[in-house]
């Protein structure tokens, strides 16, 4: 493997206790008081399957001390699936056969109405790569609409400049999700064939700019199976405390899209199952015990009810990734994946009381909020 | 002269400079901080900066502090 | 491999930092100064007393040798006193490092967090090497980082109180979010304090009145001296992990049996 990961990064020295087989250091990482990478590394080997339920108890044991016995919910809002990218694993990459379609102001407006009404308060709005139907502007536009109904919006789109989140901040957006995908660069590079996306440097370093430009929480993930999981798991780890140790007041959040193995056209190399990403959600929740953990309707009804409270704070609820889903009466467009969990919000928050959470929809608001300030330096 | 110097009278009978006042007060060259009404006089200006009647001077030196 | 304490382009082998107040006399405290390897002494600034020049401290402690002189801006009573007195102290000491300490209560001696971020800043911005005297407050400390102090110094209890590490867990979340060096000042007693305080992560430790106020201040120097080196040791080799208990309850898992 080329080792052209920066060192902040770069987990290289403790990928071979990732196929460490010594139970008892496994087991004492379950509950180690102060875990670290190293504590990380055991839980995401193979043998530490073997602890599964107690992984499973001590990630509920921690969700409820940070979390409390709560779900936050949030649906997921495509704005635009224009996108000139060549992912290898994306139904609306550029050279597939898709039905393309952008929300203009009044069909903005009425998916808007359909999630509020809902009782939807946190939003995603998402679009492909950086296209002129979907640029910067079309998306400050969409934010200003967004918030008159909605108390948090935040978005899941291209990297992009400082000044540009910083005009998405001003417009009262709170957050930026970005998925580097894969931490392996040359994975990374098979994967991304042409375009923008291939710069995997200008993507890593994306959140940053964005919390320098005021946003107040990014969202990190990378997608499970495109590369050696395990590897994903500790750079994932790496890059969230990296930002944690040099933006103090901004908020972190890691979401688990993963390729499933039995659906589509695309086959993951490294397919990651149930079980895997069942232990990989709870070792990260042991090991970064106040960062949320988000979870979407990508993954089954099954899976979800497992999963939340064991470490998964956040949800995705009742979404819909076709642009204009929410609404009965815009013409169809292609989904960007297959969604897997369809309950509407009552029956989800329903399955979820059954387990003693509660379902939360309004954390925040923005009404008294204004972007973040990170002092300059001086000199060092 | 008359000046008050660490916030007790002290007459000066030295040539008014800061320099000939520390000597009057046999204080070896390096070791102190002087301040003159409010304002800290740098060393190399202790031999040219004169002091004039009823001026404060403040004379400071290291003690123990934690 | 060397183990180097370092602020911008200054070095220190040694990880103890000593305060020269309160000792019996000036030999006794040079010759805790010696015993202790110290390479940072703190020093307060007093007006000169022609009736008590040996008071003075000055020429003893240039005869020492690689010692870095820190005047503190113990007195000072808010930001524009402590700021003067960090001019003042810098005059006389030749050396960038100030101890930026405001404490209005002379009965507790706690240090005053706004005063303490007021002057921090326009020290900062003075070129000074700001070390602030802090409660062991990590919001606080980090917006001292912010604005470029080269250090931050949390208090393990209240000066001169001898009570240890009551602020522990606040002090172990300062390590873990500074970017800069953390060292405890105030409330060490013992030489195994500083050795936990070191094995935590501190970057060093600065000891005053646990020296001063020993039977034999001289032989607690040397004592201090080792115990901030095995700490330091102890830390560099990664102690044991430490572990919580399990409390179990019914299983979680169960929905997992159809998947693999």
């Amino acid at each position: 493997m080329i080792n052209s990961l920066p060192d902040w990064l770069d987990p290289y020295k403790w990928m071979h206790l990732t196929e460490s087989s010594d139970l008892n250091a496994i087991e004492a990482a379950i509950y180690s008081k102060n875990p670290t990478i190293r504590e990380l590394a055991l839980l995401l080997s193979p043998s530490a399957k073997t602890f599964i339920e107690p992984m499973a108890q001590r990630a509920k044991y921690l969700t409820q001390r940070y979390f409390g016995k709560t779900i936050s919910l949030y649906s997921p809002l495509y704005l635009s699936n224009y996108c000139n990218g060549g992912c290898v694993y994306c139904g609306i990459a550029a050279d597939r056969r898709a039905d393309r379609l952008v929300l203009n102001n009044k069909q903005l407006s009425k998916e808007i109405e359909e999630l509020s009404a809902s009782g939807i308060d946190e939003i995603v709005l998402l679009t492909g790569e950086r296209m002129p139907e979907a640029d910067v502007d079309y998306l400050e536009n969409a934010i200003k609409l967004s918030s008159k109904k909605i108390s948090s919006i935040n978005i899941e789109v291209f990297p992009m400049l400082e000044n540009e989140y910083r005009i998405l901040a001003n417009a009262g957006c709170t957050g930026v999700t970005l998925y580097q995908e894969t931490y392996d660069p040359i994975v990374y590079e098979k994967m991304h064939r042409w375009g923008d996306k291939r710069d995997f440097y200008n993507r890593l370093h994306a959140p940053e700019r964005a919390l320098k430009g005021g946003l107040r929480t990014i969202g990190l993930g990378a997608l499970l199976g495109l590369a050696n999981p395990v590897f994903d798991m500790l750079c994932l780890y790496n890059h969230a405390n990296y930002i944690l140790k040099n933006f103090w007041q901004s908020g972190i959040s890691i979401s688990f899209p993963r390729i499933k193995p039995q659906l589509g056209e695309f086959r993951a190399n490294f397919p990651v199952n149930e079980l895997m990403l069942s232990q990989y959600i709870f070792a990260l929740r042991i090991c970064l015990p106040t960062v949320p953990l988000l979870l979407s309707t990508r993954e089954s009804a099954t899976i979800r009810d497992g999963l939340a409270g064991l470490g998964i704070s956040k949800m995705s609820v009742a979404s819909k990734t076709t642009v204009g889903g929410y609404s009965s009466n815009i013409e169809k467009s292609t989904e960007q994946f297959e969604i897997s969990d369809n309950r509407d919000i009552k029956m989800f928050c329903n399955a979820l009381r059954r387990k003693n959470l509660e379902a939360v929809f309004k954390n925040y608001d923005s009404i008294y909020r204004e972007p973040v300030l990170y002092e300059k330096k001086s000199k060092k | 002269m008359k000046i008050k110097l660490n916030g007790e009278n002290h007459n000066h009978s030295g040539n008014g400079s800061i320099k000939s006042l520390l000597d009057e007060l046999k204080l070896n060259k390096d070791h102190a901080a002087v301040m003159l009404n409010g304002k800290i006089v740098p060393q190399e200006n202790w031999k040219t900066q004169m002091i004039n009647e009823n001026d404060e001077v403040e004379v400071l030196v290291f003690v123990g502090g934690g | 491999m060397s183990d180097i304490l370092s602020f911008d382009d200054i070095s220190f082998k040694s990880r103890l930092l000593v305060g020269t107040g309160k000792f019996s006399s000036i030999k006794t405290m040079i010759s805790s100064i010696k015993a202790s390897k110290t390479e940072l002494v703190t020093v307060a600034l007093k007006r000169f007393n022609k009736a008590k020049t040996e008071d003075d401290l000055y020429g003893p402690l240039l005869e020492l040798e690689n010692i870095t002189l820190m005047p503190n801006t113990s007195g000072a009573m808010n930001a524009k006193e402590a700021i003067r007195a960090a001019l003042l102290g810098r005059e006389l000491s030749k050396s960038r490092f100030v101890k930026l300490e405001i404490h209005p209560n002379p009965h507790h001696l706690l240090p005053d967090p706004i005063e303490t971020y007021e002057a921090a800043v326009e020290l900062a911005k003075q070129d000074f090497l700001v070390l602030p005297y802090i409660p062991a407050d990590p919001v606080l400390a980090k917006r001292l980082e912010d604005i470029g102090c080269a250090a931050v110094m949390p208090l393990g209890a209240p000066i001169g109180s001898g009570q240890g590490l009551t602020t522990k867990e606040m002090i172990q979340i300062i390590i873990k979010e500074s970017n800069i060096p953390v060292i405890v000042d105030a409330g060490i007693r013992s030489p195994s304090e500083a050795a936990q305080s070191m094995e935590m992560g501190c970057e060093a430790v600065l000891i005053n009145s646990a020296i001063a106020a020993a039977e034999n201040p001289t032989k607690m120097a040397d004592a201090f001296q080792q115990s901030v080196k095995a700490g330091r040791l102890a830390f560099k080799a990664g102690l044991m992990p430490s572990t919580e208990t399990a409390i179990a309850s019914s299983p979680l898992t169960s929905f997992l049996s159809s998947y693999d």
